[in-house]
């Protein structure tokens, strides 16, 4: 598991987290409720703009699908672990109920933790917590 | 082998009859003290007073003499060991089929339908994990649920949504829940279509049994392909010309042959068989079709007497029933009986007197069970290189495999990359019994370029005490400690430890400790196994 990072309020601004998942309205209930937490969210649909966006500005956590197009779940965690500052971004993996085989390859590639859709959202929330530190409005 | 307790058969038949004890006990002439002996399973018996004793209550023999029982009582312990109860033994086992031998069926009839359950899940959750088709509209659907539950909770714990919001979340979860129903009729839509591979395979079953029940041996079939073979050739062998003959002048049906695959399902007139297909295979198949249109009736009564549940069952029997036919026309009883024993049920030699296959001539000697001349009980099982059962036949003590897969360590395997030759081997069992198995590769050549070769094992396995009488016994004579194979039944159940083979945990790791332990003190104990096994039909014929 990553270290969770207290000091992000000191650095300045709340924690960023960057959504790369295609279903839309997921995307959305995950925005608002991270939102509502104080975190700052990004997303994208695509595997490959993730991977730009990772390359470009390193997110506090990054929530990824296992199944999104161009590049897939797999993929950007591989290279994002191959990235400079990619090592230490603790990675938050979406995934279908009894895809064991799924997990265990994210767990080698270097996942941190992960949420089985479908998910509550508190135990959702538990998760992001625990990885990067509550958000601007968290207790 | 367990006894099974019958005598409270007696004591309930007697009662229902309205005989005191003293009144039974004159009528087969023993003491009213001995009676209540038996009546309270204080005494066995067989032979001549279990027979008066039957007559007396006007009971069929069968119902006393408990061969149905005991295979009941062998069906009960795999069915025990395959669930892990450890504790129940063949003791209990037998007094509970004594007592309700309907109980007995019972729960060996919903253990079967647990495991064709669990089979039909298990080809299910492979069907999922691999038809891609099943695992995009799964994908689907979770993703659906998910967004119906996160909004859903979402409306649920935040009370201080706008309206707008609440109205867009709110329309997100109809919208979602709709395109979630249609997902679940799509993966309907597509099981239902997903064809016979995910039926449950009770009929198979329900013919094992049947043929089980009978323990592969119909008489009435025997007196009719006596009668046929009598007819048309005077009692001589049968030849495939005069099959074809016979088939053309009493049927109208035209003998053909077509490259390819052929031989199936002919049409009404016409019988189509592989071309170059071997000779034993073209006679089998000609004398199959014969049985079914003259001895046809035969099998109707047959199967109406049992008490088969559907309409698939009873066309599996008949064919199966067929199957058995045209090995008692072509291997007509006495003879090959007779032959059997004259060379001590060699194979090769019963094959090339009888024209028969391996696997033609080793079902004939299954069904050698007529009263008076009775041949070496055998049990049969043959599977594919994959290890799918296909064909089964137990005999007391020596169950075949139902519940799951064999010990790899059968001979039945080694067969497979042993061709053209018969492989033996002398078993010991997990209980110390010793059978000797007898195994052979055999294939189904392939008729055209580029289709494939089918291939089976095919195995008989004997106890050890008839070794002497069948020629593969002899390797054995000496009985030496480095001649016995230590072989399981499968490896679930199976208490050996160490062995290299193994494919599966033990379920009994409890049992297997205790044994382990037993074992250290005792140098010259032989590991001991356990084990069940997958389903199959039974033995009853082939080509």
């Amino acid at each position: 598991m990553a270290e969770i990072d207290p000091g992000h309020l000191e650095k300045g601004g709340p924690p960023r987290v960057l959504i790369a998942e295609d279903e839309p309205f997921i995307v959305e209930s995950l925005t608002f409720l991270l939102e509502r937490q104080g975190y700052r969210v990004e997303s994208v649909r695509d595997g490959a703009i993730a991977l730009d966006r990772l390359a470009a500005a390193p997110p506090d956590l990054l929530i990824l699908d296992t199944m999104i197009p161009s590049e897939n779940g797999f993929d950007v965690l591989r290279r994002l672990r191959q990235m400079p500052h990619g090592a230490g971004v603790p990675v938050l993996v979406l995934t279908a109920k009894g895809q064991d085989t799924d997990r265990k390859q994210m767990i080698d590639l270097g996942a941190d933790d992960f949420v089985t859709k479908p998910f509550s959202n508190q135990d959702l929330i538990g998760r992001v917590r625990r990885l990067v530190g509550g958000g601007a409005d968290a207790e | 082998m367990v006894r099974v307790p019958i005598g409270q058969r007696i004591r309930e038949r007697r009662r229902a009859a309205g005989l005191a004890q003293a009144e039974l006990a004159a009528e087969v002439d023993i003491s009213p003290a001995y009676l209540s002996l038996i009546e309270h399973d204080k005494r066995y018996i067989g032979g001549k007073l279990l027979r008066r004793i039957a007559d007396a209550l006007d009971l069929d023999l069968d119902y006393l003499t408990a061969d149905h029982d005991s295979r009941l009582v062998e069906a009960l312990m795999e069915l025990a060991r395959a669930l892990g109860h450890e504790e129940l033994d063949a003791d209990t086992a037998a007094g509970l089929v004594g007592r309700y031998p309907d109980w007995a069926r019972a729960f060996i009839r919903m253990h079967r339908s647990l495991q064709d359950a669990t089979e039909t899940a298990l080809a299910l959750s492979e069907r999922l994990s691999r038809d891609p088709e099943l695992m995009a509209l799964s994908h689907q659907m979770l993703t659906q649920i998910t967004s119906v539950r996160s909004f859903s909770e979402i409306l649920a714990e935040h009370e201080d949504l706008e309206a707008a919001e609440r109205r867009r979340f709110a329309g997100i979860i109809a919208s979602e829940s709709d395109a979630l129903t249609s997902s679940a009729r799509a993966v309907i839509d597509t099981l239902e279509h997903s064809g016979d591979t995910l039926r449950p395979s009770s009929p198979a079953r329900e013919v094992d049994d049947f043929i089980i029940d009978n323990r592969n041996h119909f008489p009435p079939i025997e007196e009719a392909a006596t009668a046929l073979r009598s007819e048309i050739s005077g009692g001589r062998l049968l030849s495939a010309d005069a099959l074809a003959e016979r088939l053309a002048e009493c049927h109208g049906i035209e003998v053909s042959s077509a490259t390819g695959d052929a031989g199936g399902e002919p049409a009404a007139r016409r019988l189509c068989l592989a071309e170059g297909a071997p000779v034993t295979t073209v006679r089998f198949r000609l004398a199959q079709r014969l049985c079914e249109l003259e001895i046809g009736p035969a099998f109707d009564e047959l199967v109406a007497t049992a008490k088969f549940s559907s309409a698939e069952a009873r066309l599996r029997a008949k064919r199966a029933l067929a199957r058995y036919a045209a090995g008692a026309l072509l291997f007509p009883y006495a003879p090959f009986y007779e032959a059997a024993e004259d060379l001590r049920y060699d194979l090769d030699g019963l094959g090339a007197r009888f024209g028969a296959s391996f696997e033609q001539a080793a079902h004939r000697l299954v069904t050698l069970r007529a009263p008076g001349a009775e041949g070496v009980p055998f049990a049969f099982l043959r599977t594919d290189p994959a290890g799918n059962i296909s064909k089964r036949f137990s005999i007391p003590g020596l169950r075949m495999p139902e519940f799951g897969g064999a010990c790899p360590r059968w001979a039945i395997y080694s067969a497979l990359t042993s061709p053209d030759q018969v492989v033996s081997q002398f078993a010991a069992m997990p209980d110390g019994a010793r059978f000797l198995f007898i195994a052979r590769r055999v294939t189904k050549v392939a008729t055209a370029h580029g289709r494939p070769q089918t291939v089976f094992s095919v195995m008989l396995g004997c106890e050890a005490h008839h070794a002497d009488r069948v020629v593969y016994g002899d390797a054995y004579a000496s009985r030496r400690d480095s001649l016995i194979a230590r072989v399981g039944f499968e490896c679930r159940s199976c208490r050996r430890e160490g062995c290299e083979q193994r494919a599966h945990p033990p379920v009994f790791r409890q049992a297997l400790r205790e044994i382990n332990v037993a074992e250290a003190g005792d140098a010259d104990s032989h590991a001991q196994q356990q084990n069940t096994s997958g389903e199959a039909h039974a033995a009853n014929g082939g080509d």
